[in-house]
């Protein structure tokens, strides 16, 4: 027996007002969702990089420190070379000024550079020569002089002259040493 | 008061509040550390960077200033790399002397980065003038050499005999052969 003209419409769970609802709270979990994976793949994007740009200071930092070591290495290079050019140069001037030293009346026959001092050998027509002209500069420029004379066979005198520096003037050491 | 609520309101009210806790739990607990953990990173990667772009730019100046020092003393460096050659020596030099003889180097020093060679030398020159020439020319030549005291000089006639040692300077190569390999 029925007691209605119409049939019952069925009842569901997804009601309209449900379904708004359901739809509501997905965008927002999903926006959720989407915020959350952009944050998990940027972390690990800044993780890669932070590894890439420390590798990249490491490098920049062993590339730096060898080069540093050249450029020291380079610099003791041209240090030292500096130091042998002006030393030729001085000794070549040293070599100048002890033939300028002696007067045309002298004649040298030998003359040995040494260290700390000079020994000429020669040949002067007296010792007064000598004395004045090679002896009194010889003097001005060396601590310890000591002549000895000798006759020659010519009526003239031979002289050898042995001039030193004493050591504490001197400037100790090689250039190497240096 | 009595509270009429339905079935589908309960369900309604239900599913509201378990959907809003649960984007609570999510935000507080996943999404605002996650957030926390973004921006200390971007930070930190940025100052990284400042300090990766303040290496980069003094690594610039340093090998600016390497390539200037070796281009200004490539000769130098040239020359202290080079080995002795007595031959080769005497051919660039014989125009100062009348003669000029060579005796075999000697190793005397031997440091870490450097080493020192002796060569014994006679010669005949004409005048004091051909020697300074030749001191000059030594300064120009293919190897670092200094004259070394005691230097004899001994008139032969119309000719200057004349001994002298020089020290003949070169970069120790087992020693700087990392340094070599980094510049090359």
């Amino acid at each position: 027996m029925r007691y209605s003209y119409i049939r019952p419409r069925e009842k569901s769970m997804l009601t309209p007002e449900i379904q708004l609802l359901a739809v509501f709270f997905g965008i927002t979990i999903i926006m959720l969702f989407f915020t959350y994976f952009f944050l998990l793949f940027k972390d690990y994007q800044f993780t890669n990089d932070r590894i890439e740009t420390t590798e990249q200071k490491e490098r920049a930092q062993v590339e730096i420190k060898n080069m540093q070591q050249q450029i020291e290495f380079i610099e003791k290079e041209s240090y030292l070379a500096e130091r042998i050019f002006t030393k030729n140069e001085v000794l070549k001037d040293s070599i100048a000024n002890m033939f300028d030293l002696v007067p045309p009346r002298i004649t040298l026959s030998e003359a040995q550079l040494l260290d700390n001092g000079l020994v000429l050998y020669g040949i002067t027509p007296n010792k007064d020569v000598y004395n004045f002209m090679l002896q009194a500069p010889l003097r001005s420029i060396f601590h310890r002089t000591y002549s000895s004379f000798y006759p020659a066979e010519n009526g003239w005198i031979r002289f050898v002259s042995t001039n030193y520096i004493d050591n504490d003037d001197i400037e100790e050491g090689e250039i190497y040493e240096d | 008061m009595k509270i009429n609520l339905s079935r589908q309101n309960i369900y309604l009210l239900s599913l509201s509040t378990f959907l809003f806790l649960f984007v609570l739990f999510f935000a507080f607990a996943l999404l605002i550390p996650k957030g926390k953990e973004y921006r200390n990173k971007k930070a930190d990667l940025k100052s990284e960077n400042v300090e990766l772009t303040r290496y980069t730019d003094f690594r610039n100046d340093v090998l600016e200033r390497l390539t200037d020092l070796k281009s200004k003393n490539r000769n130098i460096m040239q020359a202290l790399d080079r080995n002795f050659n007595a031959y080769r020596f005497e051919k660039q030099h014989r125009t100062y002397f009348k003669s000029l003889t060579i005796a075999p180097k000697l190793e005397v020093v031997n440091e870490k980065e450097f080493r020192v060679y002796e060569v014994k030398t006679t010669s005949q020159i004409n005048s004091p003038k051909s020697f300074y020439d030749f001191l000059d020319a030594l300064n120009k030549g293919d190897w670092i050499i200094s004259i070394n005291f005691p230097i004899n000089f001994k008139r032969e006639n119309d000719m200057i005999s004349s001994s002298f040692t020089m020290k003949v300077y070169g970069v120790n190569q087992d020693e700087n052969t990392t340094q070599s390999t980094v510049s090359k």
